[in-house]
């Protein structure tokens, strides 16, 4: 091979190398020590082989079926609520009447918060004594729970889809108007000309044509859900119990609370697996006829 | 353009209205919580207007000051992480660009899965590393964590502007004798800066918004700002005056560096995927 053809793999080479590098020991390293007793608070290394213990481990020591089970209902109902709510937006700010430009500038600002920031705001707005959510609420005859929303079981999990739901409708309100702008109006007209009404026009002409948006914006917002972390280590810290745990949150807690490596190590595993899943079915059904 | 009856208007801007108050109405009232004395903070009914108090920020930030260096560590690692990702997702975006290749598609999804992959993954791991290396508690050892989420973003970005560039005039370029790296830099970089300059600019952003690794990774000295607000979380009570002060203080460059990228705002947050 020339240099010529050489060229653009040299210049992909370092970013490529250091990412593998990156990605590939900490796979390595859960790998290896998925097979190995190891916890960190007793000893600075690796004790003993223990063969597949720390895979079963993970679902005895761990609510890890039910942080698989909140993460799934966490991501798929908060990008539902998201997706069809930023829809909603969208279309209003699509009005074009007057100061809709300036307030389309203003509204992606919970967007731009770090998740641990909104976690605050919210933590501040639901305290249970003296919070504004839930004297607003009480105004409005609506019961709260007395230990608040976010220390009640039933409605923790609920309450951090709520905050992720908040800060993340306007960046789909953002983008989906992006894409309604890119619609040709020709198309439009020729629908109209066809009379479709408003909702035929919408569902056969404008949810179609947003469908590779859609389907972008879609996945990166249920693996960012479902990654789920910020939020809920500053919003519940889990709880109350186990109410609230994620995956990522259930790992946080036996790697970095209970520094029990091996066991993190094969729960590692069982997430990059279920991950690569996810990811893949993704992007062999909704993906094949992408045009990046 | 559509017209709208009467009727129809106000019906779009009474919720237009709701919108706007759920979205910003939160941001406003916890902003109004760091100028409160911390005696106020749970006054109900709520007051919407009351004295001005600014010792949450002098408490925070002048005397003691505990979250001064914080502030600094922040930049320090933000920007760092984004420089240092820059000469590898430029050299990648411009591979990915301009060359036809076995795999680009591919690649480009593989750069997005790391993007999209739970980052808690990697970093238990690196929290051992780090201190088998001697780097723990290190601004390298976030900075260089921190590009598993920063290259594979510029890249995505770098090149949806690279893209835009006109291909003649960088064949003009080599028929007038350049080589590809001399055009790449007389051509490619001064049309691709305002391209450079936005990508930077979000990779920052995203930096500066990460909990996660300075978490994990960082010690007390070298704690980044976001970090240092969960510090008030104390067994003896919650200081909701002093978080209010610091969140503020780090909600800020985020919220103006969005306001100056303005029409960029959609690609950025897409990866360049949507033009906006």
């Amino acid at each position: 091979m020339t240099l010529r053809r050489r060229l653009p793999y040299l210049l992909l080479a370092p970013s490529v190398i250091i990412l593998l590098a990156l990605i590939l020991y900490p796979l390595g390293f859960a790998l290896r020590n998925s097979f190995w007793f190891w916890n960190l608070q007793t000893s600075p290394m690796p004790l003993y082989h223990s063969g597949w213990d720390n895979f079963r481990m993970v679902f005895l020591v761990t609510p890890f079926s039910e942080a698989l089970k909140n993460t799934l209902l966490l991501a798929g109902l908060g990008t539902f609520a998201q997706f069809w709510l930023g829809m909603g937006i969208a279309l209003l700010l699509h009005s074009h009447l007057r100061g809709m430009g300036l307030m389309r500038a203003v509204l992606i600002m919970p967007t731009t918060l770090a998740p641990v920031v909104a976690g605050f705001l919210f933590r501040y707005l639901l305290e249970p004594k003296g919070g504004i959510l839930p004297w607003l609420l009480k105004g409005l005859g609506i019961p709260v729970p007395p230990q608040g929303f976010l220390g009640n079981a039933g409605t923790a999990l609920f309450s951090i889809g709520l905050v992720d739901t908040w800060q993340w409708t306007p960046f789909f309100a953002i983008v989906l108007y992006a894409g309604l702008l890119s619609i040709s109006e020709e198309i439009k007209e020729a629908a109209q000309v066809d009379g479709a009404s408003g909702w035929r026009m919408f569902w056969s002409v404008t949810l179609p044509l947003l469908r590779p948006i859609a389907a972008f914006l879609v996945m990166i917002r249920f693996m960012q859900l479902f990654n789920s972390f910020d939020l809920v280590y500053v919003l519940t810290n889990g709880g109350p119990g186990t109410a609230s745990r994620t995956l990522s949150f259930n790992l946080y807690r036996e790697g970095l609370v209970n520094y029990n490596i091996g066991l993190t190590a094969a729960m590692t595993w069982l997430v990059v697996i279920i991950v690569s899943v996810i990811i893949n079915l993704y992007l062999f059904f909704v993906f094949r006829k992408r045009e990046w | 353009m559509r017209r709208h009856r009467p009727g129809q208007k106000l019906v779009i801007y009474a919720l237009m209205t709701v919108v706007m108050v759920f979205f910003l109405g939160p941001i406003c009232w916890f902003i109004l919580l760091a100028f409160r004395h911390p005696s106020e903070a749970y006054n109900l009914p709520p007051e919407l207007f009351f004295k001005p108090y600014l010792g949450n920020f002098v408490d925070t930030f002048v005397e003691p000051g505990n979250n001064a260096p914080q502030l600094v560590n922040s930049l320090i690692v933000s920007s760092g992480a984004t420089l240092l990702s820059l000469p590898f997702a430029l050299s990648a975006a411009y591979a990915l660009s301009r060359f036809a290749m076995r795999g680009k598609e591919f690649i480009m999804n593989w750069y997005i899965s790391l993007l999209i992959a739970p980052p808690i993954v990697f970093v238990i791991p690196y929290f051992i590393l780090m201190s088998w290396i001697g780097w723990a508690g290190s601004y390298q050892a976030m900075i260089l964590t921190l590009q598993t989420l920063a290259i594979p973003f510029s890249v995505w970005l770098l090149k949806s502007f690279i893209d835009e560039v006109p291909l003649d005039l960088e064949e003009a370029a080599w028929v007038d004798g350049a080589t590809r790296l001399r055009a790449f830099f007389r051509i490619i970089i001064p049309l691709a800066l305002p391209g450079l300059i936005v990508t930077s600019m979000f990779t920052f952003v995203f930096s500066w918004n990460n909990v996660l690794f300075p978490l994990v990774l960082s010690r007390g000295s070298t704690t980044t700002l976001p970090v240092g607000t969960i510090s008030f979380f104390a067994s003896t009570g919650v200081y909701w005056g002093h978080i209010a002060a610091t969140a503020v203080v780090a909600m800020l460059p985020p919220m103006i560096i969005f306001l100056l990228l303005g029409r960029y705002v959609v690609r950025g947050l897409t990866f360049g995927a949507v033009k906006g």
